[in-house]
């Protein structure tokens, strides 16, 4: 059985600094990490690899600078077997679309994955858009928001999913398939510190746009093969606190206050 | 891996209605609101496509603003699959060409719209805050990201241009007897598939303190474990939950679980509504990053109005149940 | 309280931050500890809030001439009844001076009103990108001046010591009203005697702090904690003195008894991961550069493993040290139903597991337990004397205390290493200190505050 996990690398965004006059963001200003959703789609197929028993192969993908390798070596730390890079400054600029068709091609060229995992959505991006993508791509069922992987056998995988259309659902997908997990899948573990010193040595195979020869043309890929485009980039100055007490006047507190619920579409 | 559109025969808005066991969802609504307004500037119709089982009353869509309701009647859409409803709709879409195309982003919505983009080859942007139709008659589509740190303008370069709504973004349009009822029933262009199978569902129960986008929260202030009742009045009619700082907690009057500080939950819901809250730094860490905070206190220098955007110097055994009373009434109104 | 004496504390700050309602006031008797053996407060004490030094000496001249006490609030964090008013008393509440008055970046120091938090002080070092702060008494509600009257400590002491090491200068009102300004910016300062220091660690009870001048330091980059569960308490122990020995010093070592560690992750709905061993260390890093973390890891976990370790677990995420963290700290809210009083003695570092050994012994010949959470590399350890199964504190709760403190005393210790005496402790106080030194502070107690009117039954009976 082979898993692939499809994972991300984003800034750390309790630090992540915005210019305001420039409209940007500043990626030096924290470090960059795993996506933390992905986390859970990692730790989620490791589970597998525990519970199955059955030669249950990970492995770990990322599109992404050189530098993304380091995601893929703590997703070796915990637990991964290998890491798949896709690097190329030809893929600079991709869109969900692009860099959907991208995975899918890489996919598609290192061959059969019975399962796919990625995360609910970036905390970055927060599109949720390349895993459903990726299925198109490939022309494989999808599922997202999966709380649980109830059954994995060597032809169907049968999970629940958390909220669609307000009930939880039970479905089963023919392999290969593609599921978006939630936070609930499971929990992720610590690495042990010796597979995390293991993992600063470890090998990490690339993958770029001529590797990809057959799979994928260069006009399908980064900016151009990109069918939306950032026209403009704007960063919400800073709201500043109200801060208005009132004492007597409960009429205009109950105004004020009914106004700022209905801005905020609560009433 | 997709074929693409001609880029100029397209024309038209087409929103996708989401339905559950029947049931219109309200986004559906808030994109035709979103959606008529689009179409006037561009001169285009505006028509909405609908999936689902027998007896929907599809009609309320053109009450709505939709000029035709192309209604896909039948019983496989009852489940919500992607597969099926992805293949469908492309084929439609392939059919009717609209310029652009709204879906909902609901979870099914956030699901299934990246699958029908990639299958037109086309561009999507999602949970779009806002939509404007720039000089050149395109699209702009503007969305959140890093956490809504920053607001981005995307367009898209391809048709269908495709977008999904956040629910609750846009007013629902107003609903509007005069419209002509216009329903046109299409049949399924594909049948159920065999890779992906939908074997249950079942209904839904509650959610956690920190997913609540309306926190009602007590403190000091609270004299009696019976007033939080107050307290979860109010926060019903605000559709939020109730919470407590750690004095409510330690008098045994609440469980540790509805707890907001630094030691209990940290929230940042949309509206913080604290009622007798002092602010000890404590439980000021656990709630400083709500969107907006309102207090209510009796001591004029508690902490709490420091942060608070809106602050009310009373007793909240006076205010609270006014201010229920009130939006009760605002409620009955309409 | 008279009457004209409220109108006149209304007068200096204004009308709003003089709270004399005993429903306002109620929250701002107490700290944090535990209601069964906390001090009571007295209930007719007023709230006062003042807005500046000004304010402060106005209210002291006031409080002297009238002879009434005058009780200081921080962040009320505090372990000892430090800040409750046992008689009826001014509360100085100093949360309106939170003013972050200068960030020196030439001196590496910040000048700050008494009132700022520990955590504004982070948040807006943290806006910098490269300043720290080390002292972290675990709550970051903690208030500065606080910290510096009590001397508070933490677990990162191992590497970076108490509070009293960083405070370069105070501003202070005296009880007449009188402000002194002690130290500054200076590195040395050898101009007679220190009565900075002696501030620091008086817990209010000789002058009130209005202002710091604070060092500040470059911030550590990289940081990780590491897990290491051991089968026996010994072998934990020495690999603690291994690593102290080894050069690599952490932020801080971490020890709990496992069914701590394991009932607080399930409490707070997380899982406590190191699943084998009956002991198990947190040990946290902290480096300049990951190539330096990484070594140090290295070498600590060659060291765990040469003193019988199981396997060792690495956290390396914020997100990931913080909820390891958040389990230790968080082990009170697990226990402190069961507990009727707590302890924070320390010993000489290497004493540590033969006073622990003692401790564990004692309570058996009792047929009860006690709970052992240690800052195991400063030598800090926090224990505690449980209720009987029925609730009730056991009738040799004071004969327990005493013979525990007896250990203590054996192995060179003092009753408290971070907590202070506060008002729970004053009588403990005359155990461990001599009646010379015992007079010695009263004498001094007296040249400053003649009246005694500040924070009255506070480190002296």
């Amino acid at each position: 059985m082979n898993i692939l996990v499809l994972v991300k690398e984003v800034p750390d965004m309790e630090k992540v600094k915005f210019d305001q006059e420039k409209g940007v963001v500043d990626r030096s200003s924290a470090e960059a990490e795993i996506n933390p959703f992905d986390e859970n789609a990692l730790q989620a197929a490791v589970d597998q690899k525990e519970k199955e028993q059955k030669n249950v192969t990970v492995t770990v993908m990322t599109m992404g600078p050189q530098r993304a390798e380091k995601t893929l070596r703590d997703a070796y730390a915990r637990g991964a077997d290998k890491g798949v890079l896709l690097t190329d400054r030809k893929f600079g600029g991709s869109d969900t679309c692009a860099t959907a068709k991208t995975l899918a091609a890489a996919i598609r060229k290192i061959g059969n994955f019975d399962l796919i995992l990625c995360g609910e959505k970036s905390v970055d991006g927060d599109t949720a858009q390349v895993g459903a993508e990726v299925a198109e791509f490939l022309d494989i069922p999808h599922a997202y928001y999966v709380e649980e992987i109830r059954n994995l056998d060597h032809d169907s995988v049968q999970v629940t999913i958390e909220n669609i259309g307000g009930d939880r659902q039970v479905r089963t997908m023919k392999l290969p398939a593609l599921i978006g997990v939630t936070k609930n899948i499971s929990r992720p573990k610590l690495p042990t510190v010796n597979r995390k010193l293991e993992s600063l040595t470890i090998q990490v195979e690339t993958i770029t746009l001529q590797d990809l020869n057959g799979f994928m043309s260069e006009e399908e890929c980064g900016f151009k093969g990109s069918p939306t485009k950032v026209s403009k980039i704007e960063i919400p100055k800073e709201v500043k606190k109200n801060n208005q007490v009132f004492r007597e006047d409960f009429t205009a507190f109950l105004q004020s206050v009914t106004d700022v619920l209905t801005e905020k579409g609560i009433v | 891996m997709c074929k693409g559109m001609d880029n100029k025969k397209q024309r038209g808005i087409l929103v996708i209605a989401e339905q559950s066991n029947g049931e219109i969802h309200k986004v559906s609504y808030e994109l035709l609101n979103k959606g008529r307004e689009l179409a006037e500037q561009r001169n285009m119709p505006l028509d909405c496509l609908l999936l689902g089982g027998d007896g929907i009353p599809a009609e309320e869509l053109n009450y709505r603003g939709a000029q035709t309701v192309y209604y896909m009647k039948d019983s496989i859409f009852s489940t919500l699959e992607e597969y099926t409803y992805k293949k469908n709709i492309v084929a439609f879409i392939e059919e009717k060409e609209p310029e652009i195309v709204l879906i909902g982003a609901t979870n099914f919505g956030r699901s299934l719209a990246p699958r029908i983009a990639a299958a037109l080859c086309t561009g999507l942007t999602a949970d779009c805050t806002d939509l404007q139709i720039n000089d050149e008659g395109r699209l702009i589509q503007i969305r959140p990201a890093f956490s809504d740190h920053l607001f981005a303008h995307i367009k898209t370069v391809k048709n269908p241009q495709m977008a999904t709504v956040r629910y609750k973004e846009f007013a629902e349009a107003k609903r509007d007897l005069k419209n002509l009822e216009n329903i046109i029933f299409v049949k399924p262009y594909f049948k159920q598939t065999s890779k992906s199978t939908v074997d249950e569902m079942i209904a839904l129960d509650d959610f956690d303190i920190t997913e609540a986008e309306v926190i009602v929260a007590g403190g000091r202030g609270i004299r009696r474990k019976e007033d939080l009742a107050m307290l979860e009045e109010l926060a019903k009619v605000l559709g939020g939950k109730v919470g407590v700082s750690r004095a409510l907690v330690d008098a045994g009057m609440a469980e540790s679980s509805a707890q907001v500080g630094y030691s209990g939950n940290r929230v940042k819901p949309k509206v913080y509504i604290a009622c007798g809250i002092s602010g000890a730094p404590q439980h000021l860490a656990g709630m400083k990053d709500s969107q907006v905070i309102i207090a209510v206190n009796s001591d004029p220098s508690a902490p709490i109005f420091q942060i608070a955007d809106y602050g009310y110097v009373g007793d909240l055994y006076e205010v609270i149940p006014q201010f229920t009373r009130q939006l009760r009434k605002e409620d009955a109104v309409k | 309280m008279k009457e004209n004496i409220i109108k006149a504390l209304k007068t200096i700050v204004g009308s709003d931050y003089v709270l004399t309602n005993k429903d306002q006031t109620a929250s701002y008797l107490y700290d944090e500890v535990e209601e069964a053996y906390r001090p009571k407060a007295n209930i007719d004490s007023i709230v006062i809030k003042p807005k500046n030094t000004q304010d402060v000496s106005q209210i002291m001249k006031l409080a002297n001439e009238n002879k009434i006490p005058v009780v200081i609030r921080g962040g009320a964090t505090g372990l000892c009844g430090g800040c409750t008013p046992v008689e009826e008393s001014f509360v100085l509440s100093m949360e309106r001076m939170n003013g972050i008055l200068e960030i020196d970046r030439k001196n590496m120091v910040a000048v700050l009103e008494a009132g700022v938090t520990l955590m504004d002080l982070l948040e807006e070092l943290e806006k910098s990108n490269d300043l720290s702060f080390p002292v972290h008494p675990g709550d970051e509600g903690a208030q500065m001046g606080g910290m510096a009257v009590t001397n508070a400590g933490g677990a990162r002491a191992v590497r970076h010591g108490v509070m009293r090491k960083h405070i370069m200068g105070v501003e202070a009102v005296l009880p007449n009203g009188e402000i002194l300004e002690l130290g500054g910016k200076l590195v040395k300062n050898n101009a007679g005697y220190n009565l900075m220091q002696l501030l620091l660690g008086s817990e209010g009870t000789l002058a009130v702090i209005t202002k710091i001048v604070l060092k500040i330091y470059p911030k550590d980059f990289y940081s990780a904690t590491i897990v290491a569960p051991f089968e026996n308490f010994e072998d934990a122990c020495q690999a603690v003195m291994d690593i102290l020995k080894n050069g690599n010093l952490p932020l801080a070592v971490e020890y709990m008894d496992k069914h701590l560690f394991v009932g607080t992750a399930e409490m707070l709905g997380l899982e406590w991961q190191a699943k084998k061993g009956n002991a198990d260390l947190l040990i946290i890093l902290s480096e300049k550069n990951e190539r330096q973390l990484y070594e140090a890891c290295k070498e600590i976990n060659e060291i765990c493993e040469k003193n019988h370790s199981y396997e060792t677990l690495y956290a390396g995420k914020a997100k990931e040290q913080q909820e390891l963290l958040l389990i230790r700290s968080q082990h009170y809210e697990y226990i402190k139903e069961t507990i009727c009083d707590s302890f924070d003695m320390a010993v000489p570092v290497s004493e540590v597991p033969a006073f622990i050994k003692d401790l564990k012994m004692l309570v058996r010949e009792y047929d009860t337990n006690t709970n052992v959470i240690a800052h195991i590399a400063d030598g800090n350890v926090h224990n505690d004397i449980l209720y009987l199964e029925d609730g009730t504190v056991p009738s040799y709760a004071s004969e327990l205390k005493q013979k525990m403190y007896d250990i203590c005393f054996s192995y060179g210790g003092t009753i408290t290493g971070e907590h202070g005496i506060g008002k729970i402790r004053t009588k403990d106080l005359t155990l461990q200190k001599s009646p010379v030194e015992l007079e010695l502070m009263q004498g001094i107690k007296k040249v400053f505050d003649p009246n005694n009117i500040m924070n009255p039954k506070t480190v002296l009976m």
